[in-house]
C-alpha cells in the first residue's frame, strides 16, 4: 500500500496498515466506457496486476458490436484475500455487477456515469465513483437544432449525491496530454483511488508486460494516478472557494459616441450590447452600428414603460439586443468571404489541424451558394433582371443554378477571388437581401412592441424567438418561415386581440419556439400552433415519378 | 483482421504444468488442442469470433500439429464440415453465434444428428442472450432437444470449461451424438487462468492420412429408410448411452448443503450468478458453501431422470433456475418427478422472470419468492425458519434499496439519451445513408429492407433507416413481396459479408428468377467488418493493399468477384459508385428508383472498411514520418464564426469526430460544430456540404509533413502574395 492512501477523506478505510475489507466481499470494479477506448486492455491489465500480486481475480465484458463507439461496460472482481491467505478456498466471482455492492465504479465519460447511476450500481454507502468530467456527446444531443446537450453540472451534482465518494477530473484531457488512450488514465485513477488491494507497482508492471505503447500508457497511468490523488485531496479539503463570479469580461473598445449612448442601458445588458456594436462595425460600418443602437434604444424605452422588475427589463433589452445583433449580421457571401480570408483564421486552422512548425497547410473551403444568395448582394432592380434570366435558364436545364466549389483559399487565385467578393461590402446596404432583412427585422420589432401591450412576458418571448433565425440558404429561409408563422398565428394584431392573459401568450410563444427547434421539417411547430388556429403549411413541390409495373 | 492475437497464440502453445491466462473462449480453444482436435471451422460472430480468429492467425503452429482450420462461408457449411466425423475417427469442432447461426446451420445439423458420428463432433456456440447481445433472443436448447443433440452449459470456470471440451468429445463418441457447448457472452469474455496440459496431435490428420474412404454403409446416410432406424436409435441407444456417460463421468455436479429441505437445480452457466445471489441473502458464502444443496447441470440435454429424481426426493421444495423461454428443463423435470411419483413441490418460472438475462438481482427476487413459499409450510424446523426469515429480510431490504436508488436517479436525470454503437470514424457506409436520406427528401420515402452488418447501425440516429431485418443476407428476399404493394420501388441493402453468407442465393438468384423490380444496394467494404473484419472471397489481395494507400475505394475494384458473379447470373443493371461521392450516389439511387428498366437493379457502393485501411496506413505513415519522408495528412474542420449552429450537418453524419462545442462568440447561445482530432479525412463532411447545401463553414486541410522543396517554394510564394492582400 502506498502513502497516497493517507489523504483519503474517510480515515476509517484509509489506514494503510489495515488489509482491505474482509467481510467476504470481493473488491468489485465496474468500468463504463465507450467502444474503442481500450476497456478490454484495461480489463486485461487489472487481471494481470491482481494475478501477479497474488490475488485471485476475474474480469469480464460484453463488447459485442458496442466496440463500435457504443456504450459498454467491463466488470472485474478481485479476491479480498490473497491466494496464500485463502487456505485453499476459491472465491466464486460474479460475472455480472451486483447493484449496490460495487465498490469502485469508474467511467471515462460523464453521461456514462449517469447511465451506471440509473442502472442502480452506485451506492451512497459502498461505492467510490470516479468519473471523467469530459463529455462525448451522443448523436441525439448533437442532432438538436438548438442546444440539446445535457447539463454537465446537473450530472455531476447527481453523481456526488448518489455516491459515497465522487472523484472527478478530465480523463480525456489527461489521455491527450500523455498521447495515449483513456484506458491508461482510467487504470491510473483506479490505482490512485486506494481501493485496489495491491500497489501501483503491480499495475505498472502489468502495463510493461503487455508490451504495446508502454511509455505512453505509463505516462497516462501516472497522470490518472496523480489526478485522482489531487481530486481526492481537494475533496478532503472541503468544497473549494467559489470562483469570484461576475468578473467583468474584457469589453471591446467602441467609438466614443456609441459608448456614451450605452450609458443609458442597464448594466446586465452591457456585455452583449458592447460586443454587438463592435461586431456590427466590423460587419458593416459605424452607421450600421448606429442603426442597431436606435433599434435597441426603442426596446429600452419600451421596457421602461412596462410594469416589470429591473432585472426583467434588463433581460428583455439584453436578449433582444443579442438576437437583433445576430440578425443584423446576417450571413451572406460577402461576410463569409471576409471571415475565410482573415489572417487570424489561417492561424486558427493551423492550430485546429495540429500542424507542427514547418508543416505546410493547404485549405480548401466548401462553398455552394445558391443563386438567390449571389443575387442578394445586387441592387433590387438589377437582381430582379438577373433572376428572371436565371429562372429561364433553370427551366431549360431542369435544375437549380448552383455553384459547388471546393476553393483553395490558400492559393493565390482562390484567395484573391474571395477578397474581391469581400470587397463588395460597401455595396451591401444597396442589395436586395439587406433590404429584405431590414423589413423582416422591422416586423419582428413591431411584434415585440405589439405584444408588450399584454405585459413584459410575451415581449420577452418574442425577443427570444429571434433565436430561430440562423443558417444559410434553405435553412435560413425555413427559419424565417417558422418565425413568420409563429408571429402571424400568435402575435399579429389580429391574433393579439384574442389574448387576455400575457402569461398565457408567453407560454404559447415559448412552446412554439421549442417546437420550431424540435425537427427541421417543422412538423412539431405545425402541430403546436395548429391549436391556435394556424393554417396548414403549403405542401412543397416534389417530383413524383410513377413507375409502370412489369407484367409477366 | 481487426485484432492481432500474437500473445494469445503463445498461450495456445503452452504445455503441461504451465498456466494459461486469457479469455474464456480462448481457454476453449486451448481445450480443443489438448483434446486432440483434428479440424476446426466456423463462422465469426460475437462472442465466439476470437476462437476462429486466433486459430487462423496460428496457422503455422496448427500445421505442425496437423490441425486443419476452415473459415466457412456460413454456419451451414460449418455444420456440414462435421460430416468428417460421421465415418472417420477424428475429432472436429465448429463454432458460431447462436441462436442465429444455429438457425442457419440447422439443416446440416439435423442430418448430422440423424446419421450419428464416430469421431467426436463438438459445436461451440456463443449464446448471445441478454445484455450485450445483438441478435434475436432465443434458446439453442430448442435445437438440441428437437435434433437429439447433447447440450453442455458449463460452469463459467476456465479450468472446467477447458476440461468440458474433452468431456464433450468423449460424450459425443460414447453416444454417437453431436454435442453443442453453449457459452454465454460474459463467459466467453471472462478472464482467468487454468493449468494447461500438453497439446495432442490428432492421430489422423493432414500429417497422418487415413488408409482410404470408409466402406459404403447405407445406415450412415440420412436417407430413408435409414432415417427411420436412426430416429429410433436416438432414444433407444444414443441418448441412454449419453446419460450413462454423464453419470459415470460426473459431468453434472452435486453440491451439498445442510438445509436439505430445499434443493436448487441450476444450469451450469448460471452457477456463479446463483452463488452470488445466495450470498447476498445470507444463504452462501463467497467460497461456494451453500445452505441448500445444489444440482449443477453442466449438461442440460439430455437430463438424467434418475439423477433428477434422486435430487428432488424428500424435499419441501425444488427450484429450477433456467434462463430463457420456454422453460424446457422445468417441464421435463416436472415430467420426470410425476413419472417417478415424487410429489416434491416444483418451482421455476412461476417465481422467476420468464424472459431475459438472469442477473444476480433477478435471481435474488426468485429466491426471495421461494423463501416466502417455504416459510409458509407447516412444521419447518426452527433453525430453518430463522434462516429463511433472515434471508427474506435481507432480500427485501436489498431489492427495495435498488429500486429506491434507480427511482431517485431517474427523478433527477430523466431518461438519459442512449448511446448505441455506430459507424466508425470515416466509415465508408455512413455516406451511403446520408445520400439515401437526401434522396428520400427529394423523391419521397422508400421502403427499405435492412440487413445484418455494420450498415444496420443506420437504423439508429441520425439516419433512422430501415423497415425490417430478417436475418443475415436476407434483405433482398424480404423485399420481394413488399415490392408489388408499393407505388415506388423498394430498396434492399446488404453488405458484402451478407451477400456471400446468404444474400447471393436467397436474394439475388430469386429476384432474377422472378424478375423482381427492386433495387439492391451492396456495400462492398471488403471484409465482414461487424464481426472483426474477417476476410472473404471479395477481400482485396495483400499485394493490392500494399500499393493502394490513398484511394479508399479504388483498391476494392481490383477484386471483382461480386460483379462478375452477378453478371454471370445474368444481371443487366449494375452500377458501381464510390461511397464517399454523395452526389453521385444520390444520382445513381434516383436513377435506380425511376429508370424504365424493369428487373433487378444493383448498386455496388465501394469503400474500404476504414478500420482495415487505418490499420495499414497508420503504421506506414509513422514509418515514413520517422524517415523524414513526405506525408500528407487530411483533416476536416469547421470555422466556428461561420457555423450557424443549426446542426444540419449532424443530421447527415453522426461521425464521432463531428461534434459540438460552446461558441466563443459572446452573442451566440447555441453550440457550434467542431471536428475533433480523430478525423481521418474521409471526405464526407465536404461531400455533404455540397450535396445538402450545408453552411459554408466546412474546410478541408491538407497538412504536408516533411514537405519537399517544391512544396516549400510554392508555399512561400503563396504566403508572400497573400500577405500583400490580406487584412489583419
Amino acid at each position: 500500500m502506498d502513502s497516497a492512501i493517507q489523504i483519503a477523506p474517510s480515515s476509517a478505510t484509509a489506514d494503510s496498515k489495515q488489509p482491505p475489507k474482509t467481510d467476504g466481499r470481493p473488491v468489485s470494479i465496474l468500468i463504463a466506457a465507450l467502444g474503442g477506448e481500450g476497456g478490454g486492455v484495461l480489463c486485461e491489465w487489472l487481471v494481470d496486476a491482481a494475478t501477479s500480486a497474488g490475488f485471485p481475480v476475474q474480469g469480464t465484458s460484453i463488447p459485442g458490436v458496442a466496440q463500435r463507439t457504443g456504450a459498454t461496460t467491463y466488470y472485474v472482481e478481485i479476491s479480498p484475500l490473497a491466494q496464500n491467505e485463502l487456505q485453499g478456498r476459491h472465491p466464486i466471482f460474479s460475472l455480472t455487477p451486483v447493484p449496490g455492492t460495487v465498490e469502485l465504479v469508474i467511467a471515462s465519460e460523464l453521461l456514462e456515469t449517469a447511465r451506471v447511476l440509473q442502472a442502480g450500481f452506485v451506492d451512497p454507502i459502498h461505492t467510490t465513483l470516479i468519473s471523467s468530467v469530459s463529455r462525448t456527446l451522443t448523436t441525439l444531443e448533437k442532432m438538436a437544432m438548438g442546444d440539446g446537450r445535457l447539463d454537465s453540472e446537473e450530472l455531476k451534482a447527481t453523481a456526488r449525491e448518489f455516491s459515497a465518494e465522487f472523484i472527478s477530473f478530465d480523463m480525456q484531457a489527461e489521455a491527450k496530454k500523455a498521447q495515449t488512450v483513456v484506458s491508461a488514465v482510467l487504470f491510473g485513477a483506479l490505482a490512485g483511488s486506494g481501493k485496489l488491494p495491491f500497489s501501483r507497482e503491480f499495475c505498472e508492471a502489468a502495463i510493461r508486460a503487455q508490451g504495446k505503447g508502454v511509455a505512453q500508457s505509463l505516462a497516462g497511468f501516472a497522470r490518472g494516478f496523480e489526478a485522482c490523488l489531487a481530486a481526492r485531496a481537494a475533496l478532503a479539503a472541503g468544497p473549494a472557494e467559489a470562483l469570484a463570479s461576475g468578473a467583468t469580461s474584457m469589453r471591446p473598445a467602441l467609438p466614443a459616441r456609441l459608448s456614451l449612448a450605452l450609458e443609458r442601458f442597464p448594466n446586465e445588458a452591457l456585455d452583449v450590447l458592447t460586443t454587438a456594436l463592435s461586431r456590427l462595425i466590423d460587419y458593416q460600418d459605424e452607421s450600421y452600428a448606429r442603426l442597431y443602437l436606435e433599434r435597441i434604444e426603442s426596446v429600452r424605452v419600451l421596457s421602461e414603460s412596462l410594469a416589470a422588475s429591473v432585472s426583467q427589463r434588463a433581460e428583455l433589452v439584453r436578449e433582444a439586443g443579442r438576437f437583433l445583433a445576430l440578425w443584423m449580421m446576417f450571413d451572406d457571401v460577402i461576410r463569409v468571404a471576409e471571415l475565410k480570408t482573415r489572417a487570424t483564421r489561417f492561424a486558427r486552422v493551423r492550430d485546429e489541424v495540429r500542424a507542427h512548425p514547418g508543416d505546410i497547410v493547404q485549405i480548401a473551403d466548401y462553398f455552394k451558394p445558391r443563386l438567390e444568395e449571389l443575387l442578394g448582394i445586387l441592387p433590387v432592380r438589377l437582381g430582379r433582371l438577373v433572376a428572371a434570366w436565371a429562372e429561364g435558364v433553370q427551366r431549360i436545364i431542369g435544375r437549380p443554378l448552383e455553384l459547388a466549389l471546393a476553393l483553395r483559399t490558400d492559393s493565390i487565385l482562390g484567395f484573391i477571388a474571395l477578397r474581391l467578393v469581400a470587397a463588395c461590402k460597401p455595396l451591401r446596404p444597396r442589395g436586395a437581401r439587406y433590404e429584405q432583412e431590414q423589413v423582416r427585422i422591422g416586423d419582428w420589432l413591431r411584434a415585440l412592441h405589439d405584444c408588450s401591450a399584454l405585459g413584459i412576458l410575451p415581449a420577452q418571448e418574442i425577443a427570444l424567438c429571434a433565436r430561430l433565425i440562423k443558417g444559410y440558404g434553405a435553412t435560413n429561409a425555413r427559419a424565417h418561415e417558422n418565425l413568420e408563422r409563429i408571429i402571424a398565428t400568435l402575435a399579429s394584431p389580429a391574433a393579439l386581440a384574442q389574448w387576455r392573459d400575457g402569461a398565457a401568450l408567453a407560454r404559447a410563444l415559448a412552446s412554439a419556439r421549442q417546437a420550431a427547434l424540435a425537427d427541421p421539417e417543422g412538423r412539431a411547430l405545425d402541430r403546436d400552433i395548429e391549436r391556435h388556429g394556424a393554417r396548414a403549411r403549403p405542401l412543397a413541390e416534389r417530383p413524383i415519378k410513377l413507375i409502370r409495373r412489369a407484367r409477366a | 483482421m481487426e485484432r492481432s492475437f500474437t500473445r494469445e497464440v503463445e498461450m495456445l502453445k503452452r504445455g503441461s504444468g504451465e498456466v494459461f491466462h486469457g479469455e474464456g473462449i480462448l481457454a476453449i480453444t486451448k481445450g480443443l488442442l489438448e483434446a486432440g482436435v483434428a479440424y476446426v471451422g466456423g463462422y465469426q460472430g460475437a462472442p465466439v469470433s476470437h476462437l476462429l480468429d486466433v486459430l487462423v492467425q496460428a496457422s503455422e503452429f496448427l500445421g505442425e500439429l496437423g490441425v486443419y482450420v476452415e473459415a466457412c462461408s456460413n454456419e451451414a457449411s460449418a455444420a456440414a464440415l462435421l460430416a468428417a466425423s460421421i465415418h472417420y475417427p477424428v475429432r472436429g469442432a465448429v463454432t458460431w453465434k447462436s441462436v442465429v447461426g444455429t438457425n442457419v446451420a440447422s439443416d446440416a445439423l439435423s442430418n448430422l444428428a440423424s446419421a450419428g458420428v464416430t469421431g467426436g463432433a463438438l459445436i461451440i456456440v456463443g449464446e448471445d442472450y441478454g445484455e450485450g447481445a445483438s441478435v434475436i433472443q432465443e434458446r439453442t436448447l430448442a435445437f438440441a432437444l428437437k435434433s437429439s443433440v447433447c447440450l453442455l452449459d458449463p460452469r463459467p470456470d476456465l479450468g472446467l470449461m477447458a476440461r468440458m471440451v474433452e468431456s464433450g468429445f468423449e460424450l459425443s463418441e460414447a453416444s454417437s451424438l453431436p454435442v453443442i457447448m453453449q457459452l454465454r457472452i460474459r463467459a466467453c469474455h471472462v478472464r482467468g487462468q487454468f493449468l494447461c496440459r500438453d497439446n495432442v496431435a490428432p492421430l489422423n490428420s493432414a500429417l497422418h492420412h487415413l488408409e482410404g474412404p470408409a466402406p459404403f454403409d447405407y445406415a450412415r446416410l440420412s436417407h430413408p429408410p435409414a432415417t427411420f432406424r436412426q430416429e429410433k436409435q436416438k432414444s433407444d441407444l444414443r441418448l441412454p448411452n449419453a446419460r450413462r456417460f454423464i453419470v459415470e463421468h460426473e459431468l453434472n455436479e452435486l453440491i451439498d448443503g445442510p438445509r436439505t429441505e430445499v434443493g436448487l437445480i441450476v444450469q451450469g452457466g448460471l452457477y456463479n450468478t446463483l452463488m452470488r445471489a445466495l450470498r447476498e441473502v445470507g444463504l452462501a458464502d463467497l467460497y461456494g458453501d451453500s445452505e441448500f444443496p445444489i444440482l449443477v447441470l453442466n449438461v442440460t440435454c439430455p437430463l438424467v431422470p434418475e439423477q433428477i429424481a434422486a435430487f428432488a426426493e424428500d424435499r419441501k421444495a425444488v427450484l429450477v433456475i433456467e434462463e430463457g423461454q420456454p422453460e424446457f428443463l422445468e417441464h421435463e423435470i416436472g415430467s420426470i418427478l410425476r413419472r417417478a411419483a415424487i410429489d416434491t413441490p416444483l418451482y421455476g418460472k412461476d417465481l422467476l422472470a420468464m424472459a431475459g438475462e438472469y442477473t444476480v438481482e433477478v435471481l435474488v427476487a426468485g429466491i426471495a419468492a421461494l423463501v416466502e413459499q417455504v416459510k409458509e409450510k407447516p412444521a419447518n424446523p426452527q433453525a430453518l425458519g430463522a434462516l429463511l426469515e433472515h434471508s427474506s429480510q435481507l432480500a427485501s431490504r436489498w431489492l427495495e434499496s435498488n429500486r429506491e436508488r434507480r427511482h431517485g436517479a431517474a427523478l433527477r436525470l430523466g431518461t438519459v439519451p442512449p448511446r448505441p454503437p455506430g459507424f466508425c470514424i470515416g466509415c465508408p457506409e455512413r455516406p451511403v445513408f446520408a445520400a439515401l436520406k437526401l434522396v428520400q427528401a427529394k423523391i419521397g420515402p422508400i421502403h427499405i429492407a435492412a440487413d445484418i452488418g455494420c450498415h444496420a447501425f443506420a437504423t439508429f440516429e441520425p439516419f433512422s433507416s430501415g423497415h425490417s431485418i430478417l436475418g443475415y443476407g436476407m434483405s433482398l428476399a424480404s423485399a420481394a413481396a413488399v415490392a408489388p404493394l408499393m407505388r415506388q420501388r423498394t430498396l434492399a441493402i446488404m453488405g458484402d459479408g451478407g451477400f456471400w453468407h446468404n444474400g447471393l442465393l436467397s436474394g439475388v438468384q430469386s429476384a432474377l428468377f422472378n424478375r423482381d423490380d427492386v433495387v439492391l444496394l451492396i456495400l462492398k467494404n471488403g471484409y465482414t467488418s461487424a464481426t472483426g473484419t474477417q476476410e472473404i472471397i471479395s477481400s482485396p489481395e495483400d499485394e493490392v493493399r500494399e500499393i493502394a494507400r490513398a484511394q479508399p475505394a479504388g483498391m476494392l475494384a481490383h477484386n471483382r468477384t461480386i460483379e462478375t458473379t452477378l453478371e454471370g447470373m445474368g444481371l443487366k443493371w449494375l452500377e458501381t459508385v464510390h461511397t464517399y461521392d454523395v452526389e453521385k450516389m444520390m444520382a445513381t439511387l434516383t436513377e435506380a428508383f425511376t429508370t424504365d428498366f424493369k428487373g433487378l437493379k444493383v448498386i455496388i457502393g465501394e469503400g474500404e472498411c476504414q478500420l482495415e485501411r487505418q490499420r495499414r496506413i497508420r503504421p506506414s505513415d509513422a514509418r515514413r514520418l520517422a524517415k523524414g519522408k513526405r506525408v500528407v495528412r487530411v483533416k476536416y474542420g469547421v470555422d466556428e464564426d461561420v457555423c450557424s449552429g443549426d446542426h444540419s450537418c449532424m443530421r447527415l453524419s453522426g461521425c464521432p469526430t463531428l461534434t459540438l462545442k460552446d461558441s466563443h462568440d459572446g452573442l451566440k447561445v447555441d453550440p457550434v460544430v467542431t471536428v475533433e482530432d480523430g478525423c481521418v479525412g474521409c471526405g464526407l463532411c465536404g461531400a455533404n456540404a455540397h450535396a445538402a447545401t450545408l453552411c459554408p463553414s466546412f474546410y478541408r486541410a491538407e497538412v504536408i509533413q516533411n514537405p519537399g522543396w517544391r512544396d516549400r517554394i510554392m508555399a512561400s510564394v503563396r504566403a508572400g502574395v497573400l500577405r500583400l492582400v490580406q487584412p489583419a
